[in-house]
């Protein structure tokens, strides 16, 4: 990870020799990748297959804190789904609400009460019993805690009661179709009430609830030690210990994983997953996620104001040529702005075509035959997203439209794109809820507080459409409005939806069974998956 | 002490002149105005800046650095957590450099133009050259995946694991540094071997180990301390590289992961802590030349 105080006078010099060194490192790794390093057993031996009960992760991001209601880091997110369970949970596949500590609920005609029942006998790690007064507070506290940032997802709710040690019942004022998801969610996370009211500390020692795992052992950004929870309701994983460490650069993960002291290890960069599948001791695993990648059109900067030539855009791109080049093919070419593993994503949609004589006659039709000058702000340090902004200036350089491409570290970046008036800028979003209430809050509806994905465009039958769907609970329904909503986008292109790329993982081939959802977690793949002795 | 205070203002004055808003940080993909605006206010960013400036001078002189915007955990706490690898890498540096560089530049000095002094000469420039994580990580290629002798990164559990994990990026500092070192000492040495008191030894028939250990060797130190001391905010700044590069849980790993994520108050800290070790350091080296070097009495002019 690169953090650049320096002026931006200096930044295209400093992101060129970064970028020799880059390539340097990665010949290194290269030239030892293709030596097939770490080779400690010797080839005549037989395959090892006894198993070991530990699982070593590196990760590339911190673990910024455990209290769910505060985590940000994806990370920390899904370090969460490992230790605390819920009322209800999302299945492995991403799609379905299946249970968790609540085996069964029922919901009222009219849709405004859920009753869910507690399972017999669930315990948190410490032994204590789960109740309903635990949901009940915890559920609250994601709901009116000032450190929470996800409130905002269940405002229709109005009472919440646990009407004994097993049932708590959730009112609402409106039918609100995303809850089972909202509570399936990591903030919504059921905590031993007494334990983190008594201790300040809680979260920052070992923290608990009722999940697989816990923590044991915890020093942020370096390294965080899981053990099994064996008062968990659910199946005993086959792991004793989950010890996940924090290295930030990547060219240092790949090589513990190439020593065998890590076995997996998160986003190995996308220019040596050949090297990785050419070793046979390794493997690139690629998973199907929420992530898209998109170009924000702000209409702030002009002339994106004009809905043509922000559709004469969109028309000149060539997604799949820039999938090539940013994802090595690795990512699919976006068809909306639905992250293509949610519910309601809208399946008629047909990818894109470049077509370079209509983007010039929507251009011409605006106003600008000839063109015109744009910057694009992009993120240094992120590969995928360089390789896409040059692809963007190419293609429209095709038009006539010359494309400014601004690097800088992401947290500037953000700062340059906000207001909307300093041009285009590489974005990307990733969902939390398999809802796409979210996504479509964040990013259609103009009223929703992002500003639809900061492009500062607003179109109040959309924003109609948006709160519409909320509150439909007929699932047929919901998909024709969430469809409608895609389509808008679509049509309007507040900004153009371009990769949906996958989680990039590398592990040794003695790790067995490590999945990811497309949210992001592995806790379902962590319950059953073993690790043998290499 | 009024450079700890320059050093607490301007490391202020800096990270507020970079764009880039821990409100963002914080909200990553939900950022909303309204939530950021919120965010700004319990974390006392919409104060003006003086304001601000004087709040974190009032915490620091108390020994309280307020609570990281990113752990959510007092930055006392953390910058203890983290102090004891740093410390224990600058001083295996240290003793690397003291193990690579003094047997090395006496032997260049005695034998000049040996094989040892060009084999040094080249080897040395070539670990200077080349920046500290390409160094890091041509280490890490050879000694750890190559021959498995040291681990690849990483802090391990106790301290003889701790000391096994800061090998490579000791070495990684020492390298470049002893260079400095290396060619110190040899010129030096010279210069005293060359010198006076060296011939009447001579003469009076000492044996030439003897009057290496015991004349030139304590002469020769001192300046090469004083060198050392000099190089020290190279060192720091190596530090913070290295301990990125081979992901040792340190004040440098945390300082870059602080300032990536506009953590103000743990930057700020961690900037106000290295700033305390170096003029500690300096002073210490200072004291050291004097007692090393008899031509330095306080109060003679030299």
């Amino acid at each position: 990870m690169k953090s650049s105080t320096s002026s931006s006078m200096r930044r295209t010099r400093r992101v060129r020799s970064t970028a020799t060194l880059g390539g340097l490192l990665t010949l290194a790794v290269t030239l030892s990748a293709c030596g097939g390093g770490a080779e400690q057993t010797s080839d005549d031996a037989p395959a090892a297959s006894s198993a070991v009960d530990t699982l070593k992760l590196a990760n590339a991001v911190a673990v910024d804190t455990l209290d769910p209601i505060q985590a940000s880091a994806n990370e920390s997110i899904w370090m969460d789904q490992n230790l605390y369970a819920r009322l209800v949970q999302t299945d492995p596949s991403g799609k379905e609400i299946v249970p968790d500590l609540a085996d069964k609920w029922d919901i009222s005609e009219d849709k405004l009460t859920y009753t869910f029942h507690l399972r017999d006998g669930v315990k948190f790690a410490d032994g204590t019993p789960v109740t309903a007064q635990d949901a009940k507070w915890s559920i609250e506290r994601a709901r009116d805690g000032e450190d929470s940032a996800w409130g905002f997802l269940i405002t229709p709710v109005t009472d919440i009661t646990a009407t004994d040690d097993r049932t708590l019942t959730i009112t609402l004022s409106k039918p609100h179709a995303p809850l089972l998801a909202d509570l399936a969610m990591y903030a919504y996370a059921v905590l031993p009430q007494k334990a983190v009211e008594a201790d300040k500390d809680f979260f920052n020692k070992t923290p608990y609830g009722a999940g697989p795992f816990k923590v044991t052992s915890l020093s942020p950004q370096s390294s965080v030690v899981l053990t099994r929870n064996d008062n968990y309701w659910g199946p005993k994983p086959k792991l004793k210990t989950v010890e996940i460490s924090i290295v930030t650069d990547d060219n240092t993960r790949l090589l513990q994983l190439q020593g065998g002291e890590v076995d997996v290890i998160e986003n190995p960069a996308g220019n040596v997953l050949k090297q990785i599948e050419a070793n046979p001791r390794l493997r690139v695993d690629l998973f199907d996620s929420t992530r898209v990648d998109f170009v924000s059109l702000p209409l702030k900067t002009k002339p994106l104001d004009n809905v043509k030539v922000r559709q004469a855009i969109k028309a000149a791109l060539d997604l799949g040529r820039m999938n090539t080049l940013a994802y090595q093919g690795n990512a699919k070419v976006a068809t909306t702005f639905f992250p293509y593993q949610m519910l309601f994503w809208d399946q008629s949609a047909v990818e894109p075509k470049q077509d370079l004589a209509g983007a010039k006659q929507l251009l011409a039709e605006a106003g600008y035959p000839d063109g015109f000058t744009i910057p694009l702000i992009a993120v240094s340090a992120d590969a995928a997203g360089q390789a896409q902004a040059v692809v963007i200036k190419d293609d429209l350089a095709k038009i006539g439209i010359t494309v400014d491409i601004q690097s800088f570290e992401l947290s500037t970046a953000y700062d340059k794109q906000r207001p909307g008036t300093n041009g285009m800028g590489m974005r990307y979003w990733t969902n939390d809820i398999i809802d796409p209430d979210e996504v479509a809050t964040f990013g259609a509806d103009g009223d929703g507080g992002a500003n639809a994905f900061n492009s500062y465009w607003k179109d109040e039958a959309v924003s109609a459409l948006v709160n519409e769907a909320r509150s439909e609970t007929d699932e047929t329904k919901r998909a024709a409005l969430y469809a409608q909503i895609q389509t808008a986008i679509a049509d309007q292109v507040p900004f153009v939806p371009l990769a949906y790329a996958p989680f990039r993982y590398a592990s040794g081939t003695w790790v067995k069974g490590f999945k990811v959802s497309p949210l992001g977690n592995y806790n379902d793949s962590l319950l059953t998956l073993t690790v043998e002795e290499h | 002490m009024p450079v700890l205070f320059g050093i607490t203002l301007v490391s202020f004055l800096l990270l507020r002149l970079v764009p880039g808003d821990p409100a963002q940080q914080i909200l990553g993909n939900r950022y909303t105005p309204e939530a950021a605006a919120g965010i700004r206010r319990s974390l006392g960013l919409d104060q003006p800046l003086l304001s601000q400036y004087w709040l974190f001078l009032k915490g620091a002189a108390s020994g309280s650095f307020g609570e990281s915007y990113q752990y959510h955990r007092p930055v006392g706490e953390l910058l203890l957590d983290r102090t004891g690898a740093s410390l224990l890498l600058v001083g295996l540096t240290a003793a690397f450099c003291a193990a690579l560089s003094i047997p090395l530049g006496i032997w260049a000095a005695v034998r000049r133009g040996g094989v040892v002094d060009q084999a040094t000469r080249i080897f040395f420039t070539l670990g200077f050259a080349l920046p500290a994580f390409l160094v890091g990580i041509l280490l890490i290629l050879v000694f750890g995946l190559k021959l498995g002798w040291a681990p690849i990164g990483g802090y391990g559990t106790g301290f003889l694991s701790h000391l096994g994990h800061l090998v490579l990026p000791a070495l990684t500092l020492a390298i470049p540094l002893s260079t400095v070192l290396v060619r110190s000492l040899r010129a030096s040495t010279i210069t005293i071997l060359e010198s006076d008191f060296v011939t009447i030894a001579r003469l009076k028939g000492i044996s030439e180990g003897q009057i290496l250990l015991r004349h030139v060797l304590r002469n020769a130190i001192g300046p090469v301390a004083v060198v050392f001391g000099i190089n020290l905010a190279f060192l720091v700044g190596g530090t913070v590289v290295v301990e990125n590069v081979f992901s040792v849980p340190g004040l440098g790993s945390l300082l870059v992961g602080a300032v990536s994520t506009r953590d103000y108050p743990v930057v700020q800290a961690v900037a106000l802590v290295l700033a305390v070790f170096v003029v500690v350091v300096n002073l210490f080296t200072d004291v050291v030349h004097g007692l090393l070097d008899p031509r330095l009495t306080v109060g003679v002019q030299r």
